[in-house]
């Protein structure tokens, strides 16, 4: 590896060496209580699976360039310096790891293992390594943003078609606009993903509950997120921001997308308006008795798979079953399950990315929780998961329907 | 005879220097880097979040509920750790509160080093089995046995003079004119030590945690210091 590059790498570094990740690096005591924490090593118990290997691989370029001890004593860390084959190891590093921060719950200290992931990821970027297709998607999104009034139009245009469908599930009635776009003062601005299945249900629970909503023009996916670019990830969550603040909406709601909802509502500081996850919408339209539910729609047992980003990460856990427990009496609890419950093994940009060899098997762990369940559905509230669990239920042959919470609701609504 | 003059005086100082201004450094380095700008916790909040940052950082629960074995020994290796700095205090001079529990120097009567041998005997034989001798690296390595000698040579003497039927030709009173000597920075070896058959079982002592103290700040050790604003950043 030439020394520019060498530079380079070591000036990306640099810039990722705040103060808790400096702690972070210092810290950990490979007292090996993460091993277990991680699916991947779960599902293949090999070394390189763990979040401390995964972790070391950074640690010890760390420790040589950024630490007395490494220049000192360089043996005694097993520090390395930049080469081609550390970049390959980055990359395994990184692209093994979904995000999920399983182990952080696991390890004394705390140690979060996507932070130090995110120094990987941004090595990569800048080592020209980073799967192409992340970039490439972030790209599109950062140019929607960018985008002049027709496209506007053809967005509102193939929205205006969804109406029909929306109407099935839920009567509208009043003159009012079955998916609303550009409403000023809106309540809730929804921020859906790019697929009709993530807005017909929404749309439908909204106008039951009589809502003053409006449709966001952009996705919520943050591909600028998977692939560990904080400026991407920022540019993208803007065109969002900006479109709330025009509207001067009171509340944005995202759809069911894990990432989406962490960067928005933990990662994008003060925000002058307030950011939920459409689970919690939901919550509240059933606490406010704004939608009635009907049980008898759904049979059979219903388990709930709780996104890393989402609850562990995010929060959102006791509203996604309160909504459950308006839904069915037959829900049963996967275990372990809230901050322990095992990652579905497709965050992190792996969903993106395909690599579906790799995701099958690393959530050999995953399938089996969700088996011993004994359930028909399997529910959860998020895109990324939702891809994943239904890619596990084919290959593991579970024999269940993986649904949304809101497809659910949408179709269990009293009319 | 062999002067240990440089083990038990320069090489102290030069120790007690490096540890400070090296743990010094390593603080003000990290208050001159930014700050996190976003939270980096874990959900479910619990309240009151203090409570648990603290619960988190001394009573290590994590490690309780997933490997019992390994916690029973990580508190006693603490515990243990922590009784022999205070041990190690009160060879300087009597701290009253340190007597709570009346007792003669030190607390324990020899079996706190016991525990604490015991406790890094375990911790170093973990590390030889897999996955954890795959996951460790030489520091690991070094620092469990560098404190395993350390506590054996300082054990030696607490346990001879506990529990051998000649007792130990240095006493207490010895080892505290020797400390007291250091700190008012009049540096002088008592006679009884100098001229001890068994000063060499103290150079050691002393020799190796010199080096412990110099690699402290340089090390994983630092842990001590960032286990309690880690475990606040989870917590929220």
């Amino acid at each position: 590896m030439d020394q520019n590059k060498k530079k380079n790498l070591l000036e990306t570094f640099d810039a990722k060496l705040n103060r808790v990740m400096r702690m972070y690096l210092d810290t950990c005591s490979r007292c090996g209580m993460c091993v277990e924490a991680c699916h991947v090593y779960a599902s293949m118990p090999e070394i390189k699976n763990t979040a401390v290997f995964r972790a070391e691989v950074i640690r010890k370029l760390f420790k040589r360039y950024f630490k007395t001890q490494g220049k000192i004593w360089r043996s005694l860390g097993d520090s390395t310096t930049f080469s081609d084959n550390i970049v390959d190891n980055i990359y395994d590093a990184a692209y093994s790891c979904t995000g999920c921060r399983r182990c952080t719950v696991y390890c004394p200290f705390g140690i979060d293992t996507q932070m130090i992931m995110s120094i990987a990821k941004l090595l990569l970027i800048e080592a020209d390594r980073e799967p192409k297709v992340l970039t490439m998607l972030a790209d599109m999104s950062i140019q929607k943003g960018k985008a002049d009034e027709a496209t506007r139009e053809n967005f509102a245009t193939a929205v205006s078609k969804l109406e029909t469908e929306v109407i099935e599930k839920w009567r509208k009635t009043g003159g009012e606009e079955v998916v609303p776009l550009d409403v000023q003062d809106a309540n809730v601005l929804y921020v859906a993903l790019a697929g009709k299945h993530s807005i017909i249900p929404a749309a439908a629970i909204m106008n039951a509950a009589g809502e003053k909503w409006s449709l966001s023009y952009y996705e919520a996916v943050n591909f600028g997120a998977f692939v560990g670019n904080p400026q991407k990830t920022k540019e993208i969550s803007q065109r969002i921001i900006d479109e709330a603040i025009r509207l001067k909406v009171k509340e944005v709601s995202i759809c069911e997308c894990g990432t989406a909802y962490r960067v928005m509502r933990h990662q994008m500081g003060e925000l002058p308006f307030k950011v939920v996850s459409f689970v919690e919408t939901i919550a509240r339209y059933l606490k406010h008795g704004r939608i009635k539910l009907d049980k008898s729609k759904i049979s059979g047992r219903l388990t709930y798979h709780d996104p890393c980003q989402l609850a562990r990460n995010g929060g959102v856990i006791e509203d996604a079953r309160y909504i459950i427990s308006h839904l069915t009496d037959e829900f049963v609890e996967m275990t372990p399950n809230r901050e322990y419950n095992w990652c579905c093994g497709g965050g992190g940009g792996l969903v993106a990315i395909g690599e579906k060899e790799f995701r099958m098997k690393s959530a050999k762990v995953k399938a089996e929780q969700v088996k011993a369940t004994e359930t028909k559905i399997l529910s959860t509230a998020c895109e990324n998961c939702h891809t994943q669990l239904t890619d596990l239920v084919g290959f593991y042959e579970l024999g269940m329907d993986v649904k949304f919470l809101s497809s659910l609701i949408a179709d269990a609504l009293v009319q | 005879m062999i002067d240990y003059y440089f083990i038990m005086v320069p090489m102290v100082y030069l120790a007690f220097a490096v540890f400070f201004i090296g743990i010094l450094f390593q603080i003000l380095k990290l208050l001159t880097t930014p700050r996190q700008l976003t939270t980096l916790q874990i959900f479910p909040a619990k309240k009151p979040s203090w409570l648990y940052i603290l619960a988190d950082t001394f009573l290590l629960p994590t490690v309780r509920k997933h490997k019992p074995v390994l916690w029973v020994f990580l508190m006693l290796y603490h515990i243990a750790f922590l009784l022999l700095i205070f041990g190690h205090i009160e060879l300087i001079s009597d701290i009253r509160i340190f007597q709570i529990i009346p007792h003669e120097v030190f607390l324990g009567k020899g079996f706190v080093g016991v525990t604490l041998t015991v406790c890094l005997t375990y911790l170093l034989f973990r590390r030889f089995k897999s996955p954890y001798r795959e996951i460790s690296v030489p520091e690991d390595f070094f620092l469990l046995i560098l404190l395993l000698f350390t506590v054996l040579s300082g054990g030696h003497m607490n346990w001879a003079a506990n529990w051998s039927e000649y007792g130990f030709d240095i006493s207490i009173e010895d080892y505290r004119e020797y400390l007291s000597s250091m700190i008012s920075l009049k540096p002088a070896i008592p006679e009884m030590i100098a001229d001890s058959p068994h000063q060499i079982i103290m150079v050691l002592h002393i020799f190796f945690a010199n080096l412990f103290l110099i690699f402290f700040p340089f090390s994983k050790i630092m842990h001590s210091f960032f286990a309690l604003p880690l475990n606040k950043l989870r917590r929220g």
